[in-house]
């Protein structure tokens, strides 16, 4: 039910950016002559909300995948993989704060920026990641859907968290990604096996740091909320 | 670098698990312990790793069978924290010799970056690639807290409620802060059970336990775990819910019960005394309505409307009944019984004299009538043999027939003719004045046909006598009405007809009486009975004129032996005092005025001068046989047949 109701509410979020951002425009987007429907605004703690909503659920759906293709087609010894996948992942070079202590002493800036960071790190290879899941020939579908989902709610998110820096750090729009073509190489892998085990630590980089996304806007919403209680 | 390093750490990490999966006796801890096999040597090893609140965690390892490497300090804790650029083995931040644990403070605690843990002694390494997590992993939180229970509600037969349980997250763990999201998973179980029962896992700090058992005290307990990961903390202490049946509300449900089965009960008491005394309630509460019943009429004759028979009686010659009505001179008439009327004969009479007088006529309808009487049975109706009055041969379609005949001649269907037909009649017939051709043809007119003449009565009831001496008859009700309006055709067709009888033989009389006998139902003739008896009696001695009395001659019915009713005599009885009288001779038909007490029959009534050698004999031995349902069976002998 939980996962139900934000995924509704992701969706809905979904529907919105679009709106706020095909356009480039601000939050407040100016009324176009000739356009038929207003442009909706929303508040900044909606917003923020919004985006949380979206990171908790792109990480349960993320969990579910991987979970689901580590047990079609990871091979049982080779599970724990996932776990020594810190030199794999693609995101390691990012300077994103690990633990909590770290957390506490950065800047609601810099927490954003490193959401901001994390997801458009993302974006590329899930696109890569759906086009090898096709190419496996006992891809479940709902496996095929998950993923297709997520890469579809991470560009939402990334726009929502633009946006959310615009409004709350009252910065310019962000254009340049951080790491446009640094992290991701396409690889030919003719083994079957490598090319399982490669998807297989990216669909669990992924889930780590979908993890991440999410603990870091929380805990963004709670210095918003009540500065002085948060960690 | 960055294309190949991952392809090569692959490469050597599949490498590793196929050499080594066979032959490493313990297994990782983060593996399913199930898999773990203890018969071989096994190595010192870290059995667990665990962080409460994905802040910090401890790390417990074990010597395993190596004994020489148990004293503390021989083991030394080495960990590997992949972060980038650099990665090194450090050696545990705290060391717990006593339960072999090694802590990771925050400031050591790194999440979402994977550690390696191995163990060093003083020569060799004894490490596993498998006991590499990251800390997120292995967050098991602890336990809620600030546990309780509310009643929700007690189903209405009182044997089960439904709970909520309330509960804290651990405290431990930041969930206010988004730092953890947990979710919750409770099982409960009764007090002696030992089998739990979990409820889903959801995310709320609250949860109902629906369906348990009044009397029973359960146990309950809480876990949970961080959302989307798998592993459970440790269960909280047991809270116990025990609910026994208690208050007014649960106890006032079997009274109602009770209250409601007892009233129900009462009802169906009372309703079965109601039905089986249902008689009694039905007098009581709907009396029944009194049928319309009159003294001495029998109910049968308002049922087939027997109009004839019911005047007779209404006007006083009831057997016994009908005092009210019946003059005194009307109580005890025995003589009634003993009259009889033959049709027989009267038939025969009938067919012989088939002219085109009126009495003819008078007696070709009859004819007819006989005819249809005769058809039933043997036994006309006008032939009484029984003491009831009643004919033997009862045949009630036929006595039906009958009696649709006289209605229809006292109150005929026909038009007005038939009743003045009969009116003429009968008016002529007892008025000893001479008939005028013009009344007869006034009766001939006035007779429409012999149809109209079958359904005419012959038998008419003298209702009033005209000062001019004619009699007034009315066959019923309706001829009343006529009474007036035909008074004096009445008049001079009686003078006409006294003419005529008086020309005309006695037998014409005798067939004319008796075709008006025949028609006579037996059970009203006892009007007719007694009149005619009186009638019979009296003419003898009274041959009175001016008064309206008129004497029927009794010898007129004994010449006519073959008659079987000798007598003819007209059954006429006026119920009320004549008011007119006649001074013409006698005729056949006279008005009855009083009966003495004799029983003798005053036909005109005298100046108080009852001639009594004209008091009439007894009407048994005088009157053998009377046209009269009443007959007695010493009479049956009389009886010329």
């Amino acid at each position: 039910m939980n996962m139900m109701t934000v995924k509704q509410q992701g969706v809905w979020a979904a529907l919105l950016w679009p709106y706020l951002l095909t356009a480039s425009i601000p939050l407040d987007c100016k009324e176009e002559q000739g356009s038929l429907s207003r442009c909706p605004s929303i508040s900044q703690e909606k917003l923020l909300d919004r985006v949380i909503q979206h990171a908790e659920l792109i990480y349960r759906v993320s969990e579910e995948s991987c979970s689901m293709f580590e047990e079609m087609f990871v091979p049982f010894p080779l599970r724990l993989q996932r776990n020594q996948a810190g030199y794999a992942c693609i995101t390691k070079a990012l300077p994103i704060p690990s633990s909590k202590s770290e957390i506490q002493q950065i800047s609601d800036t810099w927490l954003l920026h490193s959401v901001l960071m994390l997801v458009q790190s993302w974006i590329e290879p899930l696109v890569y990641l759906q086009t090898t899941l096709d190419r496996y020939d006992n891809a479940p579908d709902m496996l095929l859907n998950k993923t297709k989902w997520v890469s579809d709610k991470l560009i939402s998110l990334e726009q929502g968290v633009v946006v959310l820096i615009r409004k709350m750090l009252d910065e310019g729009m962000l254009t340049a990604t951080y790491n446009e073509q640094g992290l991701f190489q396409y690889d030919a892998q003719p083994d079957m096996l490598e090319s399982v085990m490669r998807d297989y630590t990216l669909l669990s980089c992924f889930k780590k740091d979908a993890h991440k996304m999410e603990i870091f806007l929380k805990l963004l919403k709670c210095r918003q909320t009540d500065k002085y209680n948060c960690a | 670098m960055a294309v190949s390093s991952p392809s090569s750490h692959l490469l050597i990490l599949l490498l590793i698990s196929c050499l080594d999966w066979p032959s490493t006796p313990a297994s990782a801890f983060l593996l399913d312990r199930d898999h773990m096999t203890t018969s071989a040597p096994t190595e010192p090893h870290f059995t667990e790793c665990i962080s409460r609140e994905q802040e910090t965690f401890r790390c417990w390892w074990s010597p395993g069978t190596f004994q020489n490497l148990s004293s503390p300090g021989v083991l030394r804790v080495f960990y590997l924290k992949k972060d980038f650029p650099t990665s090194e083995w450090k050696e545990c931040p705290h060391y717990n010799y006593s339960n072999r644990e090694c802590f990771f403070d925050v400031n050591h605690t790194s999440i979402w970056i994977p550690y390696c843990m191995q163990l060093r002694s003083q020569n060799t390494t004894f490490i596993n690639e498998d006991d590499c997590f990251t800390v997120e992993n292995i967050v098991r939180p602890d336990p809620p807290v600030s546990l309780n229970w509310t009643l929700l509600n007690i189903s209405p037969s009182g044997l089960s409620y439904d709970v909520m349980v309330n509960w804290e997250p651990p405290p431990s763990a930041d969930v206010a802060a988004g730092w953890m999201r947990l979710e919750y998973k409770i099982q409960y179980r009764e007090r002696n059970a030992t089998n739990w029962k979990s409820l889903a896992t959801q995310p709320h700090t609250h949860q109902g336990i629906y369906g348990l058992h009044i009397g029973k005290q359960y146990e309950v307990q809480i876990s949970c775990r961080m959302q989307a990961f798998t592993k459970f903390g440790d269960f909280s202490d047991s809270i116990f819910i025990h609910v026994t049946e208690i208050l007014s509300g649960e106890s006032t449900f079997p009274l109602t019960v009770v209250l409601v089965f007892g009233i129900v009960g009462i009802l169906i008491l009372i309703m079965l005394i109601v039905v089986s005394q249902q008689h009694r309630f039905m007098i009581i509460i709907l009396p029944p309505v009194p049928a319309p019943k009159i003294k001495g009429i029998d109910p049968e004759l308002l049922k087939k409307g027997r109009l004839d028979d019911l005047n007779l009686i209404l006007s006083g010659g009831g057997m016994g009944g009908l005092s009210t009505y019946a003059p005194d001179f009307y109580q005890d008439e025995p003589w009634v019984e003993f009259i009889d009327v033959n049709a027989e004969d009267a038939d025969a009479g009938e067919k012989e004299d088939n002219q085109g007088s009126d009495t003819q006529r008078l007696l070709g309808l009859p004819q007819h009538v006989s005819h249809h009487m005769n058809s039933g049975c043997s036994n006309t109706i006008g032939f009484p043999d029984d003491d009831s009055g009643r004919a033997s041969c009862y045949d009630p379609d036929v006595l039906d027939h009958d009696t649709l005949m006289m209605m229809a001649t006292l109150l005929p269907g026909q038009p007005e003719d038939g009743e003045a037909s009969l009116a003429v009649e009968e008016d002529s017939l007892a008025v000893e004045e001479g008939v005028s051709t013009s009344e007869r043809t006034l009766i001939q007119t006035q007779t429409t046909g012999p149809q109209t003449w079958v359904n005419t009565d012959f038998y008419a009831q003298v209702s009033n006598v005209m000062p001019s001496g004619g009699v007034v008859l009315s066959p019923g009700q309706q001829l009343r009405i006529q009474e007036s309006t035909s008074a004096t055709e009445e008049e001079t067709l009686k003078k006409g007809k006294e003419g005529e009888d008086n020309e005309g033989t006695a037998e014409k009389k005798q067939k004319e009486l008796q075709f008006h006998l025949l028609v006579v139902d037996p059970e009203g003739s006892g009007y007719t009975a007694e009149s005619t008896a009186r009638q019979i009696s009296t003419p003898p001695c009274s041959r009175m004129s001016g008064e309206g009395y008129q004497t029927i001659h009794p010898q007129a019915v004994e010449t006519k032996p073959a008659a079987p009713v000798e007598d003819n005599q007209s059954s006429y009885i006026v119920p009320d005092s004549p008011q007119s009288q006649f001074s013409a001779p006698v005729s056949d038909y006279t008005v009855v005025q009083e009966v003495d007490t004799q029983h003798s029959l005053l036909l005109n009534p005298p100046p108080r001068q009852s001639p009594p050698p004209c008091l009439p004999q007894h009407p048994l031995k005088t009157l053998p046989a009377m046209p009269v349902g009443y007959i007695t069976p010493d009479l049956l002998g009389n009886l010329s047949p």
